[in-house]
């Protein structure tokens, strides 16, 4: 009896120990990283992103059909995160044109309502310019400027009535400085100039006639006049990302200042500056799409705002030197992307959010790794999609295994044609998700195969041994854990805290290795046993 | 100190004494039941085995099938019986179990009013042998005399086989129930799937609590046998045959599953996982009880 306890409170020393070791180690190599190396920890506060979806809609006819795009790149104001494309029954093409990135899609033989989607993860800041006081407009430029001082078919730079106009804003008598002229031309079309919500297109003249313009029309007639007065200027087109959908574009201009593009929006009245949410998707006189004629285009921006740390502190982190010399390029070096890196170094949360719903809470779920292998898949297809899928892929999967059933086959081959159907089914989901243009459901393929077929046996087992009311039961918890590993799994910043800090998957581990001895009644028990509880509490 | 307070420090000292999942598993299953040991408890066969000498009352082993080749003989096995339950060695909560009542031509009858053709029976067989019934590991499947249960808990229901379940810890019985099927448990003596439980004082063998998916009833469901004050019968000798079990087999911590037949009680399974239901249908927290006995 002594030599048991002596045995149990050695063992009990070892746990404590061990767990002791889990949770001082990271936290001493974290507060190393921190102090001793300065991990700009400021990084990894969420911060205001936007979420762009690009939705291209076509009829077709049965012929071939072609559109084109232009896609955001990164820049100084603007950073591009993470960029998917749904692009259905079309090819994507991408290509570079001077500064701005084309993507076009071709499909043949396109029938019936057919749908491309770009997705993409922005981080942008607002700019601002003080434009210098008394400096006056330069007398030459580079070569490379000279494009921006010509003459374009919608900028009628030669043009008497443009020649005109700025001889009334800015007479050549009067010395014609250039924070002055441009503010000049801001305040011409920003006051005496109307904005008009027409979407088609006006070049500058006849703005200039009109008096009243849309953002494209007015972002001409500014570049016309600032290219008359010798100010290198060029048109932006792009996005306002704000909250919902919407089937407008924006455009701007740029005048060229000591060096810098400056931004003027005369639509939204902004001098020298453009706000965050001005999304950049190309430069110079260009048609944002192009597209086959008679296909019926319909375009839709969505933005969402999402808060999420700093992309660049997540590179910094990453590369640090005291991850072992660089110990992420290792990954990416046999193809291993950081992104998928971070799903990783997700699943034992996940697996961890499970146990605590099991023997802390007592949730039932099918499996202890399922709901965090599912809760990772469900990255490509968002969360209601994934959850679909799921439930899709384990009713279908054990209403075919209920007919397999009829046929009386042994176990081992019928497990074996069980994982086929999954494969199927998962298969057919995906073309059936591009027919009908849920490219979500199309995503379905990462899903965890094997377990799913062990889960639809199992699920099929219980609707038998114990009824079809406890096996939905089980899928319904299943679901909400799900929920919660796909919370905390899809969570930016604790990607970006375990990617800067994966020895935290220790503290995991000691947090898994508390529990795999904490003897307190579940939350579920209190529930179960609450009579005895409230006899319990009579008889006190 | 606020009432709120109070009550829940009060829930929370009544918790205490109720044994959970996490505290049977860590306090009890895993410290006196070694891993090694599990077999007595999980393979049937394996159990008679060792209980045979001891003079325990166990149901008779007409046959066991442990191989595919083993089924080559099963017509002829077959032959000569009309009652028997074919029974995984392995299975759990019930579940694999068919109860064959009668024969009918070629074919035989089930408790519930099924026929089993031969084919049907070699079947399940199989599905025993490959694991379908315990999780995917080989088992026996063994077929075996069928208990006729003594008319006490025929009265109670008549359509399935009632069991006691005792829990014993080092040797000395800790609480005691009778589970009996219904037609919503499908015959099976199983509570959560319908069964009804009845808790057992130890020293009487009387029943002082019914319950019905733990709502307290006074009847059966389906056969309106008033269930409180019913006396077990030979409840004496399941007590002390439970206690040589329990001394018999090396583990510390275990459930004892009776059935009660018209001879005497037979023994049908160990559990080393006994569940914590029973507390709820005796409606008495376990930890005291355990504790006392440490």
């Amino acid at each position: 009896m002594a030599e048991q306890q002596k045995k149990s409170g050695r063992r009990r020393a070892a746990y404590w120990l061990l767990i002791g070791l889990l949770v001082v180690l990271p936290f001493g190599m974290m507060g190393f990283k921190l102090f001793l190396l300065d991990y700009p920890l400021k990084g990894l506060i969420p911060q205001q992103s936007y979420q762009v979806e690009l939705a291209m809609e076509v009829d077709g006819h049965g012929d071939r059909i072609q559109m084109q795009a232009f896609l955001p790149r990164s820049d100084a104001r603007q950073l591009i995160i993470e960029e998917q494309q749904a692009t259905g029954l079309f090819t994507q093409n991408l290509q570079s044109e001077g500064m701005n990135r084309i993507a076009s899609w071709e499909g043949d033989g396109v029938q019936g309502h057919q749908e491309v989607r770009y997705t993409v993860l922005v981080q942008s800041k607002p700019v601002r310019y003080e434009l210098p006081e008394g400096q006056s407009i330069p007398a030459h430029y580079p070569p490379s400027l000279q494009p921006y001082l010509m003459v374009e078919e919608g900028i009628q730079v030669d043009s008497p009535l443009i020649a005109e106009r700025v001889e009334q804003l800015l007479p050549a008598t009067q010395e014609r400085t250039l924070a002055e002229s441009l503010t000049t031309i801001h305040r011409h079309l920003q006051d005496a100039f109307e904005n008009r919500n027409f979407s088609g297109y006006t070049d500058a003249l006849t703005a200039l006639k009109l008096g009243e313009a849309s953002c494209n029309g007015k972002g001409r007639l500014f570049v016309a006049l600032a290219r008359k007065l010798n100010i290198p200027a060029r048109l932006v087109g792009g996005f306002i990302m704000e909250g919902g959908s919407k089937r407008t574009s924006h455009q701007w201009v740029e005048a060229y200042v000591n060096g810098h593009w400056v931004p003027f929006d005369t639509i939204n009245d902004h001098y020298a500056e453009i706000p965050a949410n001005y999304l950049t998707l190309y430069y110079g006189d260009e048609v944002l799409f192009k597209h086959s004629s008679n296909v019926n285009f319909q375009y839709r921006f969505t933005t969402t705002k999402r808060l999420i740390p700093r992309y660049e502190a997540q590179q910094t982190l990453g590369d640090s030197i005291f991850n072992l010399i660089n110990f992420y390029t290792l990954f990416e070096r046999v193809g291993i992307s950081q992104d998928l890196l971070k799903v990783l170094l997700m699943i034992p949360l996940g697996a961890f959010v499970t146990v605590v719903f099991r023997n802390v809470i007592g949730i039932e779920t099918f499996g202890t790794f399922l709901p965090a292998l599912i809760a990772a898949a469900a990255r490509e297809t968002g969360l209601v999609w994934g959850l679909i899928g799921f439930i899709l892929i384990i009713t279908i999967t054990a209403l075919v295994r209920k007919g397999l059933d009829w046929l009386q086959l042994l176990h081992s081959p019928k497990m074996a044609v069980i994982l086929a159907v999954v494969v199927v089914v998962m298969m057919m989901m995906t073309v059936t998700g591009v027919q009908l243009g849920l490219f979500e459901l199309a995503q379905m393929t990462l899903f965890p195969i094997a377990i799913l077929a062990i889960t639809a046996e199992r699920f099929a087992i219980i609707t038998e041994e114990q009824g079809v009311k406890k096996a939905l039961h089980l899928m319904a918890t299943t679901a909400v854990v799900i929920a919660a590993c796909y919370a905390v799994m899809s969570s930016l910043f604790m990607q970006s805290l375990f990617l800067a800090f994966p020895e935290l998957l220790l503290v995991v581990m000691a947090l898994n290795m508390w529990l795999g001895r904490w003897v307190g009644m579940r939350l579920m028990e209190y529930y179960r046993f609450r009579h005895l509880l409230q006899s319990g509490v009579s008889n006190a | 100190m606020p009432d709120w307070l109070n009550k829940w420090r009060q829930v929370r000292d009544a918790a205490a004494d109720v044994l959970s999942m996490n505290r049977r598993n860590l306090g009890y299953v895993y410290p006196h039941n070694a891993r090694c040991d599990f077999p007595v408890a999980n393979d049937k066969l394996l159990c008679k085995e060792i209980l045979q000498p001891l003079g325990v009352p166990l149901a008779k082993t007409h046959y066991s099938y442990r191989y595919f080749y083993e089924l080559r003989t099963l017509a002829e096995d077959l032959k000569g019986l009309d009652e028997f339950v074919i029974k995984p060695a392995s299975g759990s909560a019930g579940n694999g179990i068919i109860v064959i009542v009668g024969r009918e031509g070629d074919e035989w009858l089930g408790i519930s009013g099924k026929r089993y053709s031969l084919e049907a029976i070699q079947r399940h067989l199989s599905d025993i042998i490959f694991g379908v019934f315990s999780f995917d590991n080989n088992d026996a499947a063994i077929i075996e005399e069928r208990v006729v249960q003594h008319e006490v808990m025929e009265r109670l229901y008549d359509r399935g086989l009632a069991d006691v379940r005792i829990i014993l810890f080092k040797h000395e019985p800790v609480l005691a129930m009778s589970r009996v099927p219904t037609h919503a448990s499908d015959g099976k003596a199983n509570l959560h799937q319908g069964a009804v439980g009845l808790g057992i004082a130890l020293e009487s063998g009387r029943c002082t609590h019914a319950m019905l998916q733990g709502v307290p009833i006074e009847k059966h469901p389906d056969s309106g046998t008033v269930l409180i004050g019913v006396e077990m019968p030979f409840w004496s000798e399941i007590l002390s045959h439970s206690r040589h079990i329990a001394e018999a087999v090396p583990l510390k911590y275990l459930g004892i599953d009776i059935a009660i037949g018209k001879s005497g009680p037979v023994l049908l399974e160990i559990n080393a996982r006994p569940g914590l239901e029973i507390q709820n249908v005796n409606r008495q927290a376990m930890r005291p009880l355990l504790e006392a006995i440490r």
